[in-house]
Protein backbone atom coordinates (compact mmCIF):
# COMPACT_ATOMS: atom_id res chain seq x y z
CA UNK A 1 0.00 0.00 0.00
CA UNK A 2 2.07 3.46 -1.04
CA UNK A 3 1.30 5.93 1.19
CA UNK A 4 0.27 8.05 -1.72
CA UNK A 5 -3.31 6.31 -1.93
CA UNK A 6 -4.07 6.89 1.49
CA UNK A 7 -6.06 9.73 2.70
CA UNK A 8 -4.57 11.89 5.32
CA UNK A 9 -7.25 12.23 8.05
CA UNK A 10 -7.01 11.63 11.91
CA UNK A 11 -9.07 8.11 11.94
CA UNK A 12 -6.86 6.85 9.16
CA UNK A 13 -3.99 7.70 11.61
CA UNK A 14 -5.69 5.90 14.40
CA UNK A 15 -6.38 3.01 11.92
CA UNK A 16 -2.48 2.90 11.08
CA UNK A 17 -1.35 3.08 14.95
CA UNK A 18 -3.71 0.18 15.36
CA UNK A 19 -2.43 -1.72 12.75
CA UNK A 20 1.32 -0.90 13.33
CA UNK A 21 0.30 -2.06 17.20
CA UNK A 22 -1.72 -5.32 15.99
CA UNK A 23 1.52 -5.81 12.91
CA UNK A 24 4.28 -5.56 15.92
CA UNK A 25 2.67 -7.85 18.44
CA UNK A 26 2.03 -10.44 15.39
CA UNK A 27 5.55 -10.00 14.65
CA UNK A 28 6.94 -10.88 18.16
CA UNK A 29 4.38 -14.12 18.19
CA UNK A 30 4.94 -14.77 14.62
CA UNK A 31 8.94 -14.62 15.71
CA UNK A 32 8.56 -16.88 18.85
CA UNK A 33 7.31 -19.48 16.67
CA UNK A 34 9.63 -19.79 14.54
CA UNK A 35 11.98 -19.59 17.39
CA UNK A 36 10.04 -22.78 18.53
CA UNK A 37 9.62 -24.37 15.62
CA UNK A 38 13.08 -24.56 15.49
CA UNK A 39 14.14 -25.28 18.76
CA UNK A 40 11.35 -27.97 17.84
CA UNK A 41 12.85 -29.04 14.34
CA UNK A 42 16.36 -29.75 16.21
CA UNK A 43 15.12 -32.52 18.83
CA UNK A 44 13.00 -33.59 16.15
CA UNK A 45 16.21 -33.91 13.91
CA UNK A 46 18.11 -36.05 16.65
CA UNK A 47 15.23 -37.79 16.78
CA UNK A 48 14.94 -38.58 13.01
CA UNK A 49 18.94 -39.46 13.06
CA UNK A 50 18.61 -42.00 15.42
CA UNK A 51 15.70 -43.30 13.48
CA UNK A 52 17.66 -43.88 10.22
CA UNK A 53 20.47 -45.59 12.17
CA UNK A 54 18.10 -47.43 13.92
CA UNK A 55 16.52 -48.41 10.31
CA UNK A 56 19.91 -48.79 8.89
CA UNK A 57 21.25 -51.51 11.52
CA UNK A 58 17.81 -53.27 11.99
CA UNK A 59 17.70 -53.61 7.91
CA UNK A 60 21.81 -55.17 8.01
CA UNK A 61 20.44 -57.38 10.91
CA UNK A 62 17.05 -58.55 9.11
CA UNK A 63 18.71 -59.17 5.91
CA UNK A 64 21.60 -61.46 7.87
CA UNK A 65 19.12 -63.23 9.50
CA UNK A 66 16.52 -64.13 6.63
CA UNK A 67 19.88 -64.47 4.67
CA UNK A 68 20.92 -67.31 7.36
CA UNK A 69 17.86 -68.81 7.15
CA UNK A 70 17.66 -69.05 3.69
CA UNK A 71 20.85 -70.61 3.55
CA UNK A 72 20.21 -73.27 6.55
CA UNK A 73 16.04 -73.94 5.83
CA UNK A 74 16.08 -73.04 2.19
CA UNK A 75 14.16 -70.87 0.15
CA UNK A 76 11.59 -72.93 0.01
CA UNK A 77 10.94 -73.66 3.89
CA UNK A 78 10.88 -69.66 4.23
CA UNK A 79 8.76 -69.28 1.22
CA UNK A 80 5.90 -71.64 2.91
CA UNK A 81 6.83 -70.09 6.37
CA UNK A 82 5.78 -66.49 4.93
CA UNK A 83 2.78 -67.82 3.32
CA UNK A 84 1.57 -69.64 6.55
CA UNK A 85 1.26 -65.86 8.08
CA UNK A 86 -2.23 -64.85 8.97
CA UNK A 87 -1.81 -62.17 10.68
CA UNK A 88 -1.37 -58.27 9.09
CA UNK A 89 0.38 -55.59 10.23
CA UNK A 90 -2.32 -52.98 10.26
CA UNK A 91 -0.94 -48.95 10.00
CA UNK A 92 -3.47 -46.34 12.07
CA UNK A 93 -3.19 -42.92 11.26
CA UNK A 94 -3.59 -39.79 13.67
CA UNK A 95 -2.46 -36.41 14.05
CA UNK A 96 -1.44 -34.41 17.06
CA UNK A 97 -0.28 -30.78 17.20
CA UNK A 98 3.09 -28.90 17.63
CA UNK A 99 2.55 -25.46 18.02
CA UNK A 100 -0.53 -25.39 16.76
CA UNK A 101 0.90 -27.46 13.16
CA UNK A 102 -0.92 -30.54 13.06
CA UNK A 103 1.41 -33.44 12.56
CA UNK A 104 0.67 -37.13 11.91
CA UNK A 105 1.02 -39.85 14.10
CA UNK A 106 1.54 -43.08 12.73
CA UNK A 107 0.22 -45.98 14.96
CA UNK A 108 1.49 -49.76 14.19
CA UNK A 109 -0.23 -52.69 15.11
CA UNK A 110 -0.46 -56.26 14.71
CA UNK A 111 3.87 -56.06 14.15
CA UNK A 112 4.67 -58.33 16.47
CA UNK A 113 2.99 -61.43 16.60
CA UNK A 114 4.33 -64.53 19.14
CA UNK A 115 5.14 -67.92 17.58
CA UNK A 116 2.67 -69.28 18.45
CA UNK A 117 -0.17 -67.31 16.52
CA UNK A 118 2.01 -66.25 13.74
CA UNK A 119 0.12 -69.34 11.40
CA UNK A 120 3.17 -71.83 11.35
CA UNK A 121 3.32 -74.67 13.48
CA UNK A 122 5.63 -74.20 16.38
CA UNK A 123 8.11 -77.63 16.21
CA UNK A 124 9.39 -78.02 13.01
CA UNK A 125 9.78 -74.12 12.10
CA UNK A 126 13.32 -73.76 12.15
CA UNK A 127 15.08 -71.27 14.96
CA UNK A 128 16.52 -69.32 12.17
CA UNK A 129 13.14 -68.77 10.28
CA UNK A 130 11.61 -67.27 13.72
CA UNK A 131 14.46 -64.86 14.28
CA UNK A 132 14.21 -63.35 10.48
CA UNK A 133 10.66 -63.20 11.16
CA UNK A 134 11.46 -61.23 14.02
CA UNK A 135 14.19 -59.33 13.01
CA UNK A 136 11.74 -58.37 10.16
CA UNK A 137 8.98 -57.38 12.43
CA UNK A 138 11.40 -55.12 14.44
CA UNK A 139 12.63 -53.27 11.02
CA UNK A 140 8.93 -52.64 10.42
CA UNK A 141 8.11 -51.38 13.83
CA UNK A 142 11.44 -49.17 13.40
CA UNK A 143 10.26 -48.29 9.95
CA UNK A 144 6.69 -46.92 11.25
CA UNK A 145 7.96 -45.12 13.77
CA UNK A 146 10.63 -43.70 11.41
CA UNK A 147 7.77 -42.22 8.90
CA UNK A 148 6.07 -40.43 11.73
CA UNK A 149 9.55 -38.80 12.95
CA UNK A 150 10.70 -37.90 9.16
CA UNK A 151 7.28 -36.70 7.98
CA UNK A 152 7.06 -34.31 11.37
CA UNK A 153 10.62 -33.13 10.01
CA UNK A 154 9.28 -31.80 6.39
CA UNK A 155 6.04 -30.90 8.31
CA UNK A 156 8.17 -28.87 10.56
CA UNK A 157 10.57 -27.83 7.81
CA UNK A 158 7.78 -26.10 5.92
CA UNK A 159 5.84 -24.68 8.47
CA UNK A 160 9.62 -23.21 9.91
CA UNK A 161 9.77 -21.84 6.00
CA UNK A 162 6.38 -20.46 5.67
CA UNK A 163 6.77 -18.58 9.32
CA UNK A 164 9.82 -17.44 8.38
CA UNK A 165 8.40 -15.93 5.29
CA UNK A 166 5.73 -13.80 7.07
CA UNK A 167 7.94 -12.70 10.09
CA UNK A 168 10.59 -11.63 6.94
CA UNK A 169 6.84 -9.91 5.39
CA UNK A 170 6.38 -8.60 8.51
CA UNK A 171 9.65 -6.97 9.41
CA UNK A 172 10.78 -5.53 5.90
CA UNK A 173 7.66 -4.77 4.42
CA UNK A 174 4.51 -4.40 6.13
CA UNK A 175 5.57 -2.70 9.64
CA UNK A 176 7.94 -0.46 7.39
CA UNK A 177 5.06 0.45 5.07
CA UNK A 178 2.82 0.92 7.91
CA UNK A 179 5.09 3.06 9.57
CA UNK A 180 5.67 4.83 6.60
CA UNK A 181 2.31 5.94 6.04
CA UNK A 182 2.12 6.94 9.36
CA UNK A 183 4.39 9.04 9.15
CA UNK A 184 3.35 10.54 5.58
CA UNK A 185 -0.27 10.89 7.30
CA UNK A 186 1.59 12.41 10.43
CA UNK A 187 3.55 14.80 8.25
CA UNK A 188 0.33 15.67 6.09
CA UNK A 189 -1.90 16.01 9.30
CA UNK A 190 0.98 18.65 10.62
CA UNK A 191 1.30 20.41 7.31
CA UNK A 192 -2.62 20.84 7.27
CA UNK A 193 -2.24 21.78 10.89
CA UNK A 194 0.07 24.52 9.78
CA UNK A 195 -1.26 25.87 6.84
CA UNK A 196 -4.77 26.32 9.13
CA UNK A 197 -3.16 28.08 11.62
CA UNK A 198 -1.61 30.33 8.84
CA UNK A 199 -4.69 30.77 7.21
CA UNK A 200 -6.36 31.52 10.30
CA UNK A 201 -3.22 34.32 11.05
CA UNK A 202 -4.39 35.23 7.59
CA UNK A 203 -7.89 36.11 8.21
CA UNK A 204 -7.12 37.43 11.47
CA UNK A 205 -5.01 39.92 10.02
CA UNK A 206 -7.74 40.86 7.26
CA UNK A 207 -10.11 41.22 9.79
CA UNK A 208 -8.14 43.20 12.02
CA UNK A 209 -7.18 45.06 9.01
CA UNK A 210 -10.88 45.86 7.50
CA UNK A 211 -11.67 47.32 10.96
CA UNK B 1 0.79 -100.41 10.25
CA UNK B 2 2.57 -100.07 6.99
CA UNK B 3 4.08 -103.32 6.39
CA UNK B 4 4.32 -105.05 2.61
CA UNK B 5 3.96 -107.99 4.29
CA UNK B 6 5.16 -109.56 7.87
CA UNK B 7 8.34 -110.41 7.05
CA UNK B 8 11.76 -109.60 8.46
CA UNK B 9 13.21 -107.59 5.43
CA UNK B 10 15.71 -107.51 2.85
CA UNK B 11 18.30 -106.13 5.02
CA UNK B 12 21.39 -107.36 3.23
CA UNK B 13 19.97 -106.21 -0.48
CA UNK B 14 19.27 -102.57 0.94
CA UNK B 15 22.65 -102.32 3.18
CA UNK B 16 24.48 -102.91 0.03
CA UNK B 17 22.29 -100.83 -1.96
CA UNK B 18 22.74 -97.54 0.48
CA UNK B 19 26.50 -98.45 1.19
CA UNK B 20 27.36 -98.33 -2.19
CA UNK B 21 25.51 -94.88 -2.10
CA UNK B 22 27.10 -93.72 1.06
CA UNK B 23 30.45 -94.02 -0.84
CA UNK B 24 29.14 -91.05 -3.18
CA UNK B 25 28.17 -88.62 -0.41
CA UNK B 26 30.73 -85.53 0.05
CA UNK B 27 32.72 -85.13 2.66
CA UNK B 28 34.51 -82.36 4.81
CA UNK B 29 37.81 -81.85 1.85
CA UNK B 30 34.47 -81.61 -1.08
CA UNK B 31 32.65 -78.70 1.13
CA UNK B 32 36.02 -77.47 1.67
CA UNK B 33 36.65 -76.71 -2.18
CA UNK B 34 32.78 -75.61 -2.50
CA UNK B 35 33.02 -72.97 -0.26
CA UNK B 36 35.94 -71.68 -2.70
CA UNK B 37 33.74 -71.55 -5.68
CA UNK B 38 31.57 -69.41 -7.22
CA UNK B 39 27.63 -70.23 -7.52
CA UNK B 40 28.06 -71.16 -10.66
CA UNK B 41 31.01 -73.24 -10.12
CA UNK B 42 29.39 -74.96 -7.46
CA UNK B 43 26.79 -75.96 -9.83
CA UNK B 44 28.90 -77.74 -12.01
CA UNK B 45 30.79 -79.30 -9.16
CA UNK B 46 28.00 -80.83 -7.99
CA UNK B 47 26.89 -82.31 -11.68
CA UNK B 48 30.10 -84.18 -11.77
CA UNK B 49 29.07 -85.59 -7.93
CA UNK B 50 25.99 -87.68 -8.74
CA UNK B 51 23.25 -84.30 -9.08
CA UNK B 52 23.80 -84.00 -12.78
CA UNK B 53 20.26 -85.47 -13.97
CA UNK B 54 18.37 -83.36 -11.94
CA UNK B 55 20.39 -80.48 -12.79
CA UNK B 56 20.01 -80.62 -16.43
CA UNK B 57 16.48 -82.09 -16.02
CA UNK B 58 15.45 -78.61 -14.49
CA UNK B 59 17.82 -76.22 -15.90
CA UNK B 60 14.79 -75.40 -18.61
CA UNK B 61 12.65 -74.22 -15.79
CA UNK B 62 14.96 -73.04 -13.32
CA UNK B 63 18.49 -70.93 -13.04
CA UNK B 64 21.07 -70.15 -10.35
CA UNK B 65 20.68 -70.47 -7.08
CA UNK B 66 16.86 -71.92 -7.45
CA UNK B 67 17.85 -75.21 -9.62
CA UNK B 68 20.48 -76.00 -7.34
CA UNK B 69 18.15 -75.91 -4.42
CA UNK B 70 15.40 -77.91 -6.64
CA UNK B 71 17.75 -79.95 -8.28
CA UNK B 72 19.18 -81.26 -4.57
CA UNK B 73 16.10 -81.85 -2.89
CA UNK B 74 14.60 -83.94 -6.48
CA UNK B 75 17.89 -86.16 -5.86
CA UNK B 76 17.19 -86.71 -2.62
CA UNK B 77 13.79 -87.89 -3.50
CA UNK B 78 14.81 -90.27 -5.89
CA UNK B 79 16.88 -91.52 -3.79
CA UNK B 80 15.32 -91.85 -1.18
CA UNK B 81 12.17 -93.38 -3.13
CA UNK B 82 14.69 -96.02 -4.52
CA UNK B 83 15.41 -97.48 -1.34
CA UNK B 84 12.04 -96.92 0.30
CA UNK B 85 10.80 -99.02 -3.03
CA UNK B 86 13.51 -101.78 -2.77
CA UNK B 87 13.03 -102.32 0.86
CA UNK B 88 10.48 -104.97 2.17
CA UNK B 89 9.09 -106.04 5.44
CA UNK B 90 9.83 -104.21 8.67
CA UNK B 91 12.30 -102.86 7.16
CA UNK B 92 10.34 -101.25 4.73
CA UNK B 93 8.20 -100.12 7.88
CA UNK B 94 10.33 -98.03 9.07
CA UNK B 95 12.05 -96.20 6.66
CA UNK B 96 8.47 -95.62 5.73
CA UNK B 97 7.77 -93.90 9.18
CA UNK B 98 11.06 -92.16 8.69
CA UNK B 99 10.31 -90.72 5.93
CA UNK B 100 6.33 -90.06 6.73
CA UNK B 101 7.95 -86.50 7.80
CA UNK B 102 8.60 -85.33 3.89
CA UNK B 103 5.19 -86.33 3.63
CA UNK B 104 4.26 -84.29 6.43
CA UNK B 105 6.05 -81.01 5.14
CA UNK B 106 4.75 -81.15 1.65
CA UNK B 107 1.24 -81.41 2.63
CA UNK B 108 2.26 -78.17 5.08
CA UNK B 109 3.92 -76.61 1.75
CA UNK B 110 0.18 -77.70 -0.14
CA UNK B 111 -1.80 -75.88 3.13
CA UNK B 112 0.15 -73.21 3.45
CA UNK B 113 0.53 -72.33 -0.50
CA UNK B 114 -3.33 -72.55 -0.78
CA UNK B 115 -3.95 -70.18 2.12
CA UNK B 116 -1.60 -67.79 0.62
CA UNK B 117 -3.59 -68.06 -3.06
CA UNK B 118 -0.77 -69.73 -4.96
CA UNK B 119 -1.99 -71.68 -8.40
CA UNK B 120 -1.52 -75.36 -8.30
CA UNK B 121 2.19 -74.80 -10.41
CA UNK B 122 3.43 -72.49 -7.75
CA UNK B 123 2.47 -75.59 -5.02
CA UNK B 124 3.88 -78.56 -7.06
CA UNK B 125 7.64 -76.34 -7.80
CA UNK B 126 8.05 -76.35 -4.05
CA UNK B 127 7.16 -80.05 -3.27
CA UNK B 128 9.66 -82.47 -2.36
CA UNK B 129 8.32 -85.82 -3.11
CA UNK B 130 10.77 -87.71 -0.85
CA UNK B 131 7.75 -89.32 1.30
CA UNK B 132 5.76 -92.18 0.94
CA UNK B 133 3.10 -89.93 -1.06
CA UNK B 134 4.40 -89.98 -4.81
CA UNK B 135 3.99 -87.07 -7.35
CA UNK B 136 0.42 -88.33 -8.68
CA UNK B 137 -1.18 -88.67 -4.58
CA UNK B 138 0.22 -85.15 -3.98
CA UNK B 139 -1.33 -83.79 -7.46
CA UNK B 140 -4.33 -85.55 -5.83
CA UNK B 141 -4.24 -82.83 -3.00
CA UNK B 142 -3.39 -80.02 -4.40
CA UNK B 143 -6.40 -80.38 -6.52
CA UNK B 144 -8.55 -80.36 -3.88
CA UNK B 145 -10.42 -76.97 -3.36
CA UNK B 146 -11.16 -76.52 0.32
CA UNK B 147 -8.47 -77.19 3.29
CA UNK B 148 -11.02 -79.37 4.72
CA UNK B 149 -10.82 -81.57 2.02
CA UNK B 150 -7.23 -82.08 1.54
CA UNK B 151 -6.76 -82.42 5.46
CA UNK B 152 -9.30 -85.49 5.06
CA UNK B 153 -7.47 -87.01 1.82
CA UNK B 154 -4.07 -86.70 3.34
CA UNK B 155 -5.78 -89.01 6.20
CA UNK B 156 -6.78 -91.36 3.83
CA UNK B 157 -3.39 -91.95 2.21
CA UNK B 158 -1.23 -91.84 4.89
CA UNK B 159 -3.65 -93.54 7.67
CA UNK B 160 -3.38 -90.23 9.97
CA UNK B 161 -6.56 -89.30 12.01
CA UNK B 162 -6.80 -86.35 13.10
CA UNK B 163 -8.07 -85.44 16.42
CA UNK B 164 -11.71 -83.63 16.67
CA UNK B 165 -9.99 -81.11 18.74
CA UNK B 166 -7.15 -80.09 16.90
CA UNK B 167 -9.71 -79.74 13.69
CA UNK B 168 -11.75 -77.55 15.76
CA UNK B 169 -9.00 -75.33 17.33
CA UNK B 170 -7.91 -75.01 13.67
CA UNK B 171 -11.24 -74.16 12.60
CA UNK B 172 -12.10 -71.62 15.19
CA UNK B 173 -8.38 -70.05 14.98
CA UNK B 174 -7.84 -70.30 11.31
CA UNK B 175 -4.47 -71.24 12.96
CA UNK B 176 -2.68 -73.79 10.43
CA UNK B 177 0.01 -74.11 13.40
CA UNK B 178 -2.84 -76.35 15.13
CA UNK B 179 -2.95 -79.09 12.12
CA UNK B 180 1.45 -78.78 11.64
CA UNK B 181 2.24 -79.81 15.21
CA UNK B 182 -0.10 -81.91 15.73
CA UNK B 183 1.26 -83.79 12.35
CA UNK B 184 4.73 -83.56 13.76
CA UNK B 185 3.56 -84.70 16.80
CA UNK B 186 2.37 -87.90 15.27
CA UNK B 187 5.14 -88.13 12.90
CA UNK B 188 7.26 -89.39 15.95
CA UNK B 189 4.46 -91.32 17.82
CA UNK B 190 4.08 -93.24 14.53
CA UNK B 191 8.16 -93.47 14.19
CA UNK B 192 8.54 -95.05 17.33
CA UNK B 193 5.53 -97.42 17.18
CA UNK B 194 6.94 -99.04 14.10
CA UNK B 195 10.52 -100.04 15.40
CA UNK B 196 10.34 -103.13 16.88
CA UNK B 197 12.40 -103.35 19.73
CA UNK B 198 12.84 -106.69 20.30
CA UNK B 199 16.27 -106.45 18.30
CA UNK B 200 19.53 -104.45 19.19
CA UNK B 201 20.01 -102.41 16.26
CA UNK B 202 16.46 -101.37 16.51
CA UNK B 203 16.35 -100.58 19.97
CA UNK B 204 19.29 -98.48 19.08
CA UNK B 205 17.34 -96.97 16.50
CA UNK B 206 14.65 -96.12 19.10
CA UNK B 207 17.19 -94.52 20.84
CA UNK B 208 18.15 -92.53 18.21
CA UNK B 209 14.53 -91.24 17.33
CA UNK B 210 13.84 -90.88 21.45
CA UNK B 211 17.74 -88.42 21.23
CA UNK B 212 15.77 -86.31 18.75
CA UNK B 213 12.99 -85.77 20.12
CA UNK B 214 14.88 -84.73 23.15
CA UNK B 215 16.64 -82.39 21.06
CA UNK B 216 13.56 -81.39 18.96
CA UNK B 217 11.27 -80.71 22.95
CA UNK B 218 14.29 -78.95 23.87
CA UNK B 219 14.89 -76.29 20.96
CA UNK B 220 11.13 -76.27 20.98
CA UNK B 221 11.42 -74.29 24.37
CA UNK B 222 14.25 -72.30 23.93
CA UNK B 223 12.54 -70.91 20.88
CA UNK B 224 9.18 -70.34 23.08
CA UNK B 225 11.63 -69.12 25.96
CA UNK B 226 12.91 -66.44 23.46
CA UNK B 227 9.22 -64.75 23.09
CA UNK B 228 8.65 -64.95 26.59
CA UNK B 229 6.21 -68.55 26.69
CA UNK B 230 6.88 -70.97 29.57
CA UNK B 231 5.00 -73.48 31.85
CA UNK B 232 1.62 -74.89 30.69
CA UNK B 233 1.73 -73.42 27.35
CA UNK B 234 5.24 -74.70 26.58
CA UNK B 235 4.02 -77.85 27.34
CA UNK B 236 1.52 -78.19 24.50
CA UNK B 237 4.01 -78.57 21.75
CA UNK B 238 6.47 -80.97 23.34
CA UNK B 239 6.57 -84.22 21.69
CA UNK B 240 5.99 -87.50 23.81
CA UNK B 241 9.10 -90.28 23.64
CA UNK B 242 12.09 -88.60 24.71
CA UNK B 243 15.46 -90.81 25.52
CA UNK B 244 16.91 -88.88 27.87
CA UNK B 245 14.69 -85.88 29.16
CA UNK B 246 11.63 -87.15 31.04
CA UNK B 247 8.38 -85.72 31.77
CA UNK B 248 9.78 -83.61 35.05
CA UNK B 249 12.56 -82.53 33.25
CA UNK B 250 10.55 -81.06 30.44
CA UNK B 251 8.10 -79.40 32.99
CA UNK B 252 11.41 -78.00 34.72
CA UNK B 253 12.88 -76.71 31.63
CA UNK B 254 9.21 -75.13 30.24
CA UNK B 255 8.67 -73.74 33.83
CA UNK B 256 11.81 -72.06 33.30
CA UNK B 257 11.18 -68.03 32.95
CA UNK B 258 14.39 -67.12 30.74
CA UNK B 259 16.94 -68.64 28.48
CA UNK B 260 19.60 -68.21 31.52
CA UNK B 261 17.40 -69.93 34.02
CA UNK B 262 17.45 -73.48 31.45
CA UNK B 263 21.23 -73.31 32.12
CA UNK B 264 21.30 -75.21 35.30
CA UNK B 265 18.35 -77.99 34.33
CA UNK B 266 20.35 -78.58 30.90
CA UNK B 267 23.47 -79.04 32.42
CA UNK B 268 22.83 -82.74 32.90
CA UNK B 269 22.13 -83.77 29.50
CA UNK B 270 24.53 -85.17 26.93
CA UNK B 271 24.70 -82.45 24.23
CA UNK B 272 25.12 -79.43 27.04
CA UNK B 273 28.60 -79.52 26.61
CA UNK B 274 28.42 -78.58 22.67
CA UNK B 275 26.07 -75.80 23.06
CA UNK B 276 26.85 -74.42 26.67
CA UNK B 277 28.87 -71.50 25.04
CA UNK B 278 25.77 -70.37 22.95
CA UNK B 279 23.63 -70.62 25.93
CA UNK B 280 25.14 -68.18 28.42
CA UNK B 281 25.53 -65.64 25.83
CA UNK B 282 21.87 -66.34 24.85
CA UNK B 283 22.59 -67.14 21.33
CA UNK B 284 19.71 -69.14 20.17
CA UNK B 285 21.02 -69.98 16.88
CA UNK B 286 24.60 -71.21 17.95
CA UNK B 287 22.29 -73.35 20.63
CA UNK B 288 20.38 -74.80 17.49
CA UNK B 289 23.24 -75.57 14.85
CA UNK B 290 25.10 -77.12 18.29
CA UNK B 291 22.13 -79.43 18.87
CA UNK B 292 21.74 -80.53 14.95
CA UNK B 293 25.98 -80.96 15.20
CA UNK B 294 25.68 -83.16 18.16
CA UNK B 295 22.72 -85.34 16.30
CA UNK B 296 24.81 -86.10 13.11
CA UNK B 297 27.63 -87.41 15.71
CA UNK B 298 25.89 -89.65 17.11
CA UNK B 299 24.38 -90.91 13.83
CA UNK B 300 27.71 -91.43 12.54
CA UNK B 301 28.98 -92.97 15.99
CA UNK B 302 26.19 -95.90 15.39
CA UNK B 303 26.02 -96.05 11.63
CA UNK B 304 28.70 -99.13 11.71
CA UNK B 305 27.59 -100.98 15.01
CA UNK B 306 24.94 -103.45 13.31
CA UNK B 307 25.86 -103.70 9.56
CA UNK B 308 22.68 -105.54 8.60
CA UNK B 309 19.89 -103.63 10.24
CA UNK B 310 18.17 -100.08 9.77
CA UNK B 311 20.90 -98.14 11.46
CA UNK B 312 23.02 -97.97 8.17
CA UNK B 313 19.90 -97.25 6.01
CA UNK B 314 18.57 -94.61 8.35
CA UNK B 315 22.36 -93.19 8.54
CA UNK B 316 22.78 -92.92 5.04
CA UNK B 317 19.30 -90.92 4.59
CA UNK B 318 20.33 -88.62 7.87
CA UNK B 319 24.11 -87.92 6.26
CA UNK B 320 21.84 -87.31 2.44
CA UNK B 321 19.60 -84.87 4.24
CA UNK B 322 22.41 -83.56 5.85
CA UNK B 323 24.46 -82.93 2.47
CA UNK B 324 21.53 -81.27 0.47
CA UNK B 325 21.65 -79.23 3.58
CA UNK B 326 24.90 -78.10 3.71
CA UNK B 327 25.66 -77.54 0.06
CA UNK B 328 22.53 -75.30 -0.32
CA UNK B 329 24.11 -73.50 2.68
CA UNK B 330 27.73 -72.97 0.85
CA UNK B 331 25.74 -71.92 -2.10
CA UNK B 332 23.09 -69.97 -0.63
CA UNK B 333 25.41 -68.62 1.74
CA UNK B 334 28.07 -67.52 -1.52
CA UNK B 335 25.41 -65.98 -3.54
CA UNK B 336 24.33 -63.60 -0.47
CA UNK B 337 28.03 -62.51 0.76
CA UNK B 338 27.87 -64.15 3.37
CA UNK B 339 31.42 -64.27 4.81
CA UNK B 340 33.44 -68.15 4.56
CA UNK B 341 33.83 -68.47 8.03
CA UNK B 342 29.94 -67.33 9.15
CA UNK B 343 28.96 -70.48 6.45
CA UNK B 344 31.77 -73.07 7.84
CA UNK B 345 29.90 -72.51 10.97
CA UNK B 346 26.40 -73.40 10.13
CA UNK B 347 27.82 -76.06 8.16
CA UNK B 348 27.02 -79.49 9.91
CA UNK B 349 29.91 -81.88 8.89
Amino acid sequence: MGSQDITPNRSVLLDLKKRIKLSQSGYKIMKMKRDGLIIEFFEVLEKARKMREGVSSDYDTAMEKITIARAVEGEIAVKSAAYALKTEPEVKLGSKSIMGMMVPKVEATSIHTKMVDKGYGVIETSVYIEEAAMAFEKLLDTLVRAAEVETTMKKLLDEIEKTKRRVNALEFKIIPELKESERFVKFRLEEMERENTTRLKHLKRKGEAAE
Amino acid sequence: MFGRNGKKGNYAYTVARVKAKKSLLMNEEDYSKMLMMTVPEISRYISETGYGKEMTDLAGRMSGIGLLEHATYFNMAKVFGSILTSSTGELYDMVSAYLDKWDVWNLKVILRGKSYGLDAEGIREDLVPAGSLGAESLDKLISLDTDDDIIAEFGRMTHVNFPADVLAAYKASGNLGEIEDFLDKNHYERLTESIDPSSRPSRLFLDYIGEEIDMKNFETILKLKAEGIYGEQVMKYVIPGGRRIDGRQLTLLANAESTESVLSDASQFEFYEGIRDALESGNLRDAVSGLRKYEIQKAKKFSHLYPLSVIPVIDYMIHKENEVRNIRMIARGTESGLDRETIKELLVI
